[in-house]
């Protein structure tokens, strides 16, 4: 049930570092259009673009981002095609209620996949379920007349050589604090795993908390904490992760993973962990954190839209990439995106591909921002605009050189599952390093004999 | 044997009664026997021929695999734990509820207090509360930090409790009792006071006037004549737990820490709609039917021998 | 009338036990009314059990009736609970009354597999179930609820009623048979009549089950102009993970929570005097 799933789950993606600069680097190289979609260019694609007619069924999830993003994109879609009667299937349980329908081959025909319960994308291409977009994505252009590959951020990930899915969201994990509080007692953000230890042990002498995590949906833990973790480890070679994600044999006690789970050991032992996160889910934990309850969460950029409404006055997020290095190591980014497919059964294929041709334009990453706070996967220039300070803060990280960007690697779901466990587990004292590489090496023995 | 003799002899026109009679017998069955027959047998005849094929449950494609599934359930560690988990919580709640039904319903009936009306209306309530809103509640009483129960602990020991009861594997399990029991009293509680009133009212004078004791009339009067119903009760309790026991635990702990809560009935689900392995989890669901039968059966058979003891 | 003299000491020690338990059940009522008036603020900040500060937050309420559509799924519920019962009423009397009035070939086997089904694991027949309603068109039906709800309770009100049939005098049904009544005549106008508190009581706790059913509405309905109060509720909760509302959630907790409380409230008596019956076979 962990919120983001599909950022674990999700296809694996490489996300180069220049594309990300290209992206979001300061304001002067980005493209000249970047402040002119007008309506009037819309207009100018809808004229060339057929009349689309029929029904045109879309599945979204709606959790932290909100629904006003799809809300105004749906009906300015509706305005180019007013003969289109477009039904959504949206909500916070769209996933569970929507799952039968995929199983007997009815599904919608887009998806967008978040949320808990989201389509496994791997299991989903093994079935046949979603549709082959490696032609037209190579050459479809938005309604800008802009090549949709040329626009993303991140490309599409594919398997086996092919492309079913087009990532929507993109943003990464990491660890927040809250600035204020740290300027006002004096404390540094730390740099690094040797720098965290010590400011955490100066919080704690302080009377608060150092870290707090939503044990019940531990993938937080392991997200935000323990995949750059091993990362770092691992001299800042991402391909650990690959090597986790394929369940290569030893892989568990290999020494980068055993290291990373060393340091949750070291935070477990000196009292660094908030006791009463076993107890928590993540709404739990991040109000504990917003009321400085805790000093530091592992979380997501979503964090500071979801949390709005409950962030006290002054309360300033702070992000770090990772906190797992060795001094004078480079911070590492674990992304999450979420992505959008096109059902292969789709009754109307055409209306699913005009719909992504007119979302991917610049016009509405600018209004995803702002709405959502989150990034969108498509190079923007943000500064002038009302994004989230934090968004524009990572943007700071994602442009840095000192900066590694793991790849966003699928964890088969039995494996997830017992992830989850034995690091709340080992958190909670209850078994040791050991124990989980143990546990995990089986698990992955179990996953690997059932292919 | 109950209606229809004395029918034949009035009338003589036997055939066309016993005509009529199964015309009407059938009219009463069938309707109710196929609806029953297509949205509940036919279902469960389905979700059981899942349970010899490898499928993932988000797809068409299916592979028979025979008994493979349930050859993985015997080395699969979880299910054993889940399975004593599920009996720990079957004992604990037959126990916890049976003894304060008991005490309930012989207290609002023989022991003429005052109030007892309203005490009986108060005591369902937790039983008609849904289980969403029961979760909720509860997650917020356990609450670590918010809590109710960790606020009251710190206000009595004057120093603050921060115990993660749901989240620590060595309580998590116990914590799930106390709702359980809380929202499962009222009911048998009343199941029980409608037996007890059905009991005649000489049986206990007699038994005053031989001067017997409170004590001495429960156990010699009330028990043996209510036996019936705590004997459904107790199966009851037994059965709801084994197939209900999914739905306290997704909105308490969803069988965490660390599989300290699972239960068979959430690993079913967890496995067939998380997993992705519909089959194994429907070999799940076999388990649970076959445990329910056989723990049914023994109860029975342990009760029996009692009842037979005590009157 | 006092023929028990009661110990005192047992009789102070039970009435303690009793204002204890009250205490435990009525509280959380109470608690969850006091959560309905409050802002996230007080929740975080304040100790669990403080009142809710003034002004109330009576716009909770409000905020949920209309934000949620909760004034939508609480006509939903009422359809389905309402439909259910009747349908649940029908098929379980006339079966229940064949069953205890009648004995034919297989009787008593129609009898074990009714109650033996209270024995099925109701999660695995989801995904089965699914696929049967949308072979048959039902889903995002109503009617498709209300059929499903009321075959789920057979098994609970075919047991009550076979009670209550058979706890009648049979010399009832045996004059009314020579005054040449017909099967059908002795059932509708003598036999139903007095098994009046068994029907009420089962209709009762079927509507208690019906209204507060949540996992198959959640598969069954996806169009939440279809959603009943649970599938609501849940949609609302899924949606405070990242919207935190506890106000209006409590307020929500609470509208569902009423109507239920009220029909216990009225047909109280009922219930228990039905439970009587069909508890002692």
């Amino acid at each position: 049930m962990l919120k983001r799933k599909a950022s674990l789950t999700a296809t694996a993606l490489m996300l180069l570092m220049s594309g990300v600069l290209a992206a979001c680097g300061g304001g002067d190289n980005n493209k000249e259009n970047a402040s002119t979609p007008t309506s009037g260019t819309s207009k100018n694609g809808a004229a060339e673009t057929a009349q689309l007619k029929g029904d045109f069924e879309i599945q979204y999830f709606v959790g932290g981002y909100g629904d006003a993003w799809w809300k105004s994109m749906i009906a300015g879609f509706k305005e180019l095609h007013p003969d289109l009667n477009i039904k959504e299937s949206a909500g916070p349980k769209i996933n569970d209620q929507m799952k039968p329908r995929w199983i007997k081959n009815d599904p919608p025909d887009l998806v967008y996949i978040d949320g808990a319960g989201g389509l496994d994308v791997g299991q989903a291409v093994k079935d046949g379920q979603l549709m082959d977009l490696t032609e037209w994505f190579a050459s479809a252009e938005n309604v800008d007349g802009e090549k949709l590959s040329d626009v993303v951020i991140t490309q599409p990930s594919a398997i086996e050589g092919k492309l079913y899915t087009v990532p929507l969201v993109f943003g990464s994990w990491g660890t927040f604090y809250d600035k204020a509080l740290f300027s006002k007692n004096g404390w540094e953000a730390p740099k690094d795993f040797d720098s965290f230890v010590t400011v955490s042990e100066k919080i704690k002498a302080a009377g608060i908390a150092p870290y707090i995590h939503p044990g019940v949906y531990t993938g937080y833990l392991i997200g935000g904490f323990l995949f750059p973790a091993m990362v770092s480890a691992n001299g800042d070679d991402p391909s650990i992760l690959q090597d986790v994600s394929d369940l290569k044999p030893g892989i568990f006690k290999s020494e980068p993973v055993m290291k990373a789970v060393g340091q949750l050991v070291t935070m477990r032992d000196k009292g660094l962990i908030d006791k009463a996160a076993v107890a928590l889910n993540h709404t739990d934990s991040q109000m504990q954190f917003l009321q400085h309850k805790d000093a530091f969460i592992p979380n997501g950029l979503w964090l500071p839209n979801e949390m709005a409404k409950d962030t006290p006055e002054g309360f300033e997020f702070g992000y770090i990439p990772s906190i797992s290095q060795a001094p004078g190591g480079k911070y590492v980014a674990n992304p999450y995106t979420s992505p959008m497919a096109i059902a292969s059964k789709a009754k109307n294929p055409e209306a699913a591909k005009a719909f992504i041709q007119y979302i991917f334009t610049k016009k509405a990453a600018i209004e995803w921002a702002e709405k959502t706070g989150a990034l969108m996967n498509l190079k923007v220039d943000l500064d002038s605009s009302k994004a989230s300070e934090v968004s524009k803060g990572a943007i700071k990280f994602y442009s840095s050189d000192n900066l590694i960007v793991a790849p966003a690697v699928p964890i088969q779901a039995d494996v997830n599952k017992e992830m989850e466990n034995a690091t709340l587990a080992l958190t909670d004292n209850k078994i040791q390093a050991d124990e989980w590489a143990e546990r995990m090496e089986k698990i992955a023995e179990k996953v690997r004999s059932q292919k | 044997m109950q209606l229809s003799l004395p029918e034949f002899h009035v009338r003589g026109d036997c055939m066309t009664a016993a005509w009529k009679r199964r015309l009407f017998i059938a009219s009463f069955v069938w309707p109710t026997l196929i609806l029953f027959l297509v949205f509940t047998v036919y279902p469960v005849l389905r979700g059981l021929h899942y349970s010899l094929f490898d499928w993932s449950g988000s797809a068409e494609s299916m592979d028979y695999i025979g008994l493979r599934n349930f050859k993985d359930m015997a080395s699969d560690p979880v299910i054993a734990k889940a399975i004593r988990n599920d009996y720990f919580l079957v004992f604990s709640k037959i126990f916890g509820i049976m003894l304060l039904a008991v005490f309930f319903a012989v207290a609002l009936t023989r022991l003429k207090l005052r109030g007892s009306k309203f005490y009986r209306f108060a005591f369902f309530f937790p039983n008609v509360m849904s289980v969403v809103v029961i979760g909720v509640l509860w997650r917020f009483i356990y609450n670590p930090k918010l809590g109710i129960l960790n606020g009251l602990l710190s206000e009595t020991q004057g120093k603050p409790v921060e115990t993660p009861w749901l989240g620590d594997s060595s309580y998590a399990l116990l914590a799930l009792l106390p709702p359980a029991i809380w929202a499962g009293v009222g009911f048998f509680m009343i199941l029980l006071i409608a037996g007890i009133k059905g009991i005649p009212e000489p049986l206990y004078e007699s038994a005053q006037i031989d001067g017997a004791r409170q004590w001495k009339q429960f156990w010699h009067i009330t028990v043996p004549l209510v036996w019936e119903q705590i004997k459904v009760s107790i199966v009851l309790i037994m059965l709801t737990s084994l197939n209900g026991s999914f739905a306290i635990v997704s909105v308490m702990t969803e069988g965490g820490p660390d599989n300290a809560t699972q239960v068979l009935g959430y690993y079913l689900y967890q496995m067939g709609f998380k997993q992705y392995h519909m089959g194994y989890a429907s070999a799940i669901g076999i388990v649970i039917l076959v445990l329910s039968l056989v723990t049914t059966i023994m109860l029975q058979r342990i009760m029996k021998r009692d009842s037979v003891e005590l009157s | 009338m006092r023929p028990f003299a009661v110990n005192r000491i047992p009789r102070w020690i039970s009435g303690a036990v009793l204002v204890l338990w009250a205490f435990c059940v009525v509280y959380p009522v109470f608690w969850s009314i006091m959560g309905s008036l409050k802002d996230n603020q007080q929740f975080f900040n304040g100790k669990a059990w403080a009142l809710p500060k003034f002004p109330l937050l009576w716009s909770n309420f409000s905020y949920t009736w209309e934000t949620y559509h909760f004034g939508r799924y609480f006509v939903n519920s009422i359809v389905v609970t309402v439909g259910s019962m009747a349908l649940a009423l029908l098929l379980s009397a006339t079966t229940g009354y064949v069953l205890a009035r009648y004995t034919f070939k297989g009787s008593g086997l129609l009898y074990y597999f009714y109650i033996s089904s209270l024995m099925i694991p109701a999660i695995l027949t989801l995904v089965p179930m699914f696929f049967l309603f949308d072979t048959l068109h039902l889903t995002n039906s109503l009617t498709g609820l209300i059929l499903l709800y009321a075959i789920g309770a057979l098994p609970f009100g075919i047991f009550v009623i076979m009670g209550f049939f058979k706890s009648l005098p049979r010399e009832l049904s045996e004059s009314a048979t020579m005054d040449g009544a017909s099967h059908y005549g002795v059932f509708l106008r003598i036999m139903l009549p007095l098994a009046m508190p068994g029907l009420i009581t089962v209709s009762i706790v079927n509507a208690l089950s019906f209204w507060n059913e949540y996992p198959l509405a959640l598969i069954l309905m996806n169009d939440p102009g279809r959603y009943t109060l649970p599938v609501g509720l849940a949609v609302m909760q899924g949606e405070m993970q990242y919207r935190t509302e506890w106000g209006p959630l409590f307020a929500g907790l609470f509208i569902s929570m009423v109507p239920i409380l009220l029909l216990y409230a009225i047909f109280q008596s009922r219930i228990n005097e039905g439970l009587v019956a069909g508890a002692v076979k």
